[in-house]
């Protein structure tokens, strides 16, 4: 697994570019190409009521979207990074899904970039659409954010996401996935913190020597992944946490201030799952200031 | 009944009916940018005009008959229209046809048929894109999308009242569900002369454009139907509304406006249809269907408008000589008369207020003060031929222009957008309706009415 092609839709919100920055050392670990998408929402040109379709206002939308590119894609030049621009006119989510599978992209990038609003969540209703039904590693990028940290409320710039990522081990086919894609971050990745908890559960069905022999072996695990991401070259270390996952994965992450969290995808697309969503993937995404990187 | 307030009725209260349906016609043509950013505003302020000035110069009066209008004819109207809309958006055809004249006549048969039964909304959302697909190879597609509106999203829906929105709402007003089956011989009358003509079109551009281009590797997908379940809530659709023109269970009172049980029991009937439709169909079969609820959206906001703007001007003609609008009344006399200006009204107003207008007006004619249900009654048993002179006007003529009917504009959008290019408001017209439409009305109103 190599990411080579990135599938990067934009509605060109503020900070977008810089968050198209963090991106650009991708290209030491294989990235060749990266497609620019604009979805223009049909109910702006479309159904006018009693109309028809207003095409002169799409042209218009379509020409502004290819040159804002334009300029996006002057800097991948620079860089040697190929690109092009898809425009399309429909349902944003749909459109990128669809966009994404047709262009046999490896990475999709969503989520917005500046969030210094207050708000609860770091992600949005589209954004959570999209990592529920993605069948590729989706990053939910968070260029600038506000958060809470013992009270005080801090803004954080997430420059370099991919420098040293906190991976979450579950033992599972997508978390070996996902260990697979750091593992392809060679030269672009400095070091990960290889995490692993206890949950609240376990900690109190079991006894104090059953609870030493899991962390025992859990070591043993994570020492295995180490090991292998060595060989890579890359650097690693390993981290057990125990009670709550979410809130040990985010005290984690702030103590040895990790620069993106990647973990397995476990959302699932159902109904009323932007309420009823409580899946580990979805409420780290949520919650925590990081970039996301969601593996499937 | 209060048709004492239509005697007293000024004409200037027709002014905001006027003005909404003047907005309609005109702002989409002149100023569409506006239109679609504000065209609730306008609906709004339409409104506002009518129901402030009427409910505080006649209170209690006026303020009965907005609600009534709202809810026995404007709520059961978006309620059948939404779930038409949803269970047919839940229907998905897929595979790969190819345009040939045989087969994009056999899409217009079966879009005709299927019209009156899933309304024109329904059938013409279900089928434009899989006819568009089609046709894509196609160079010369306008004249297909036209007939497509002639026939889909219009003549097809003239057999119940679930094939279009006038047709429902006489149905709410009392006439049968099955009446509208006498417009069979003049439904068959248009459509087998405009497929005829559809086809020897279709078949000398064919024939023009010559071999179809290939296609290299696309791969062909098989012909088949997602979401078929959903039939089955078209039929209960279609069970709801029989049962509630047949069934009595007595009335009860919403906010002092009887309405008849069988009647809420069918709506809330429709709007279960809608729901479990969509939730027992895959989102991606809706996405494929690229449905969106907009159009219903603009529907709904739209008629809100239209039903309390056009509530002083059914009251004068209900009032029939002793309202305002006698002139009127007297003026039009023969049922071609009202076959003619309900058509031509309704080619250029939304077809729907159009013959509640006109069915006012017959019943002001012929039975005023008399109560609506008993006076629709009486105007089927002795003066029939007037009754089906509106609906057929009223259906037939909703393909004279894009503004006569609701699906007109949606598959006028859709065409456009997966880039057939579509003629004009005028070119519509003088390009196809009025040389293809107008004689074919003509012969029906020599075969049927004189």
């Amino acid at each position: 697994m190599t990411i080579e092609k990135i599938l990067f839709p934009s509605r060109f919100r503020e900070l977008a570019y810089e968050s198209l920055e963090t991106l650009f050392p991708l290209k030491n670990a294989g990235l060749k190409e990266v497609v620019f998408f604009h979805v223009i929402s049909r109910e702006d040109v479309g159904f006018v009521p009693f109309g028809g379709y207003l095409k002169e206002e799409e042209n218009k939308l379509r020409e502004e979207a290819v040159i804002r590119f334009a300029d996006w894609q002057n800097s991948l030049s620079e860089r040697g990074i190929e690109s092009k621009v898809i425009v399309h006119v429909g349902e944003t989510v749909h459109e990128i899904l669809k966009t994404a599978e047709a262009e046999k992209v490896d990475l999709l990038v969503i989520g917005r970039k500046k969030r210094v609003d207050g708000a609860s969540s770091f992600i949005g209703s589209y954004a959570h659409k999209i990592i529920t039904r993605s069948k590729i590693p989706t990053l939910v990028s968070k260029y600038m954010v506000q958060f809470k940290d013992q009270d005080a409320t801090l803004t954080k710039v997430n420059k370099a996401p991919f420098e040293m990522p906190l991976y979450a081990a579950d033992w599972t086919e997508r978390s070996g996935r996902a260990l697979d894609l750091i593992a392809s971050l060679r030269g672009v990745v400095r070091k990960v913190f290889l995490f692993f908890n206890i949950d609240e559960k376990t900690l109190e069905k079991s006894s104090e020597t059953e609870v030493e022999s899991l962390r025992a072996s859990i070591s043993e695990k994570l020492q295995d992944y180490r090991n292998r991401l060595k060989a890579g070259g890359i650097e690693a270390e390993s981290h057990i946490g125990a009670g709550g996952m979410l809130d040990e994965m985010i005290r984690i992450s702030r103590e040895r201030k990790a620069s993106m969290i990647i973990i397995g995808n476990t959302c699932k697309d159902r109904l009323l799952s932007n309420i009823l969503d409580r899946s580990l993937s979805y409420q780290v995404t949520k919650m925590s200031e990081l970039p996301t990187l969601l593996v499937p | 009944m209060h048709a004492d307030l239509g005697e007293i009725l000024p004409i200037w209260s027709t002014l905001p009916f006027v003005g909404m349906l003047l907005s309609i016609a005109l702002f989409p043509l002149f100023a569409p940018k506006f239109w679609h950013n504000h065209f609730g505003k306008t609906s709004v302020f339409w409104s506002l005009v009518a129901v402030v000035p009427f409910s505080i110069l006649y209170k209690g009066q006026a303020v009965h008959e907005f609600l009534h209008i709202v809810l026995a004819d404007y709520v059961p109207f978006v309620i059948l229209l939404s779930a038409l809309y949803t269970v047919s958006g839940n229907i998905l055809l897929r595979g790969t046809l190819v345009g040939t004249p045989v087969v994009n006549t056999v899409i217009l048969i079966i879009g005709t048929v299927l019209a009156s039964w899933m309304g024109t909304t329904g059938a013409a959302m279900l089928l434009i894109r899989p006819f568009l697909r089609a046709n894509s190879h196609r160079k010369n597609r306008t004249f297909m999308v036209v007939f497509f509106i002639f026939l889909v999203a219009n003549v097809g829906g003239s057999l119940t009242p679930l094939g279009d929105p006038p047709l429902f709402l006489g149905f709410l007003r009392g006439v049968p569900f099955f009446w509208t089956f006498e417009l069979l011989n003049q439904m068959v009358f248009v459509v087998v002369i405009l497929l005829v003509l559809y086809f020897i079109m279709d078949s000398y551009f064919y024939r023009k454009e010559g071999p179809r281009p290939q296609q290299g590797n696309t791969e062909k997908e098989p012909l088949g139907v997602d979401g078929i379940h959903n039939l089955l809530f078209l039929a209960g659709i279609v069970g709801a509304v029989l049962m509630s023109g047949v069934v009595h269970w007595g009335e009860l009172s919403i906010l002092g406006i009887h309405r008849a049980s069988a009647d809420v029991v069918r709506d809330v009937i429709l709007l279960l249809m809608a729901v479990l439709s969509f939730l027992t169909t895959k989102k991606e079969i809706r996405e494929d269907n690229e449905f969106t609820w907009f159009p219903m959206q603009e529907v709904a906001i739209l008629f809100i408008g239209i039903f309390l703007t056009m509530m002083p001007c059914l009251k004068i003609l209900q009032a029939g000589e002793k309202g305002e609008l006698a002139f009127l009344i007297r003026a039009v006399s023969e049922p071609f008369h009202y076959f003619w200006i309900t058509g031509i009204l309704s080619s250029f107003l939304d077809n729907a207020p159009t013959y509640l207008t006109f069915l006012s007006s017959l019943l002001g004619k012929f039975y005023p003060g008399v109560d609506a249900k008993e006076a629709v009654a009486l105007l089927i048993k002795e003066h029939n031929i007037y009754l089906k002179a509106i609906s057929a006007g009223a259906v037939f003529f909703g393909a004279n222009t894009y503004i006569g009917n609701a699906p007109n504009f949606m598959v006028r959008s859709i065409a456009e957008e997966t880039g057939t290019p579509m003629p004009s408001f005028f070119g519509y017209m003088i390009k196809y309706s009025i040389p293809l439409l107008i004689p074919v009305f003509a012969l029906i109103t020599i075969v049927f009415y004189l």
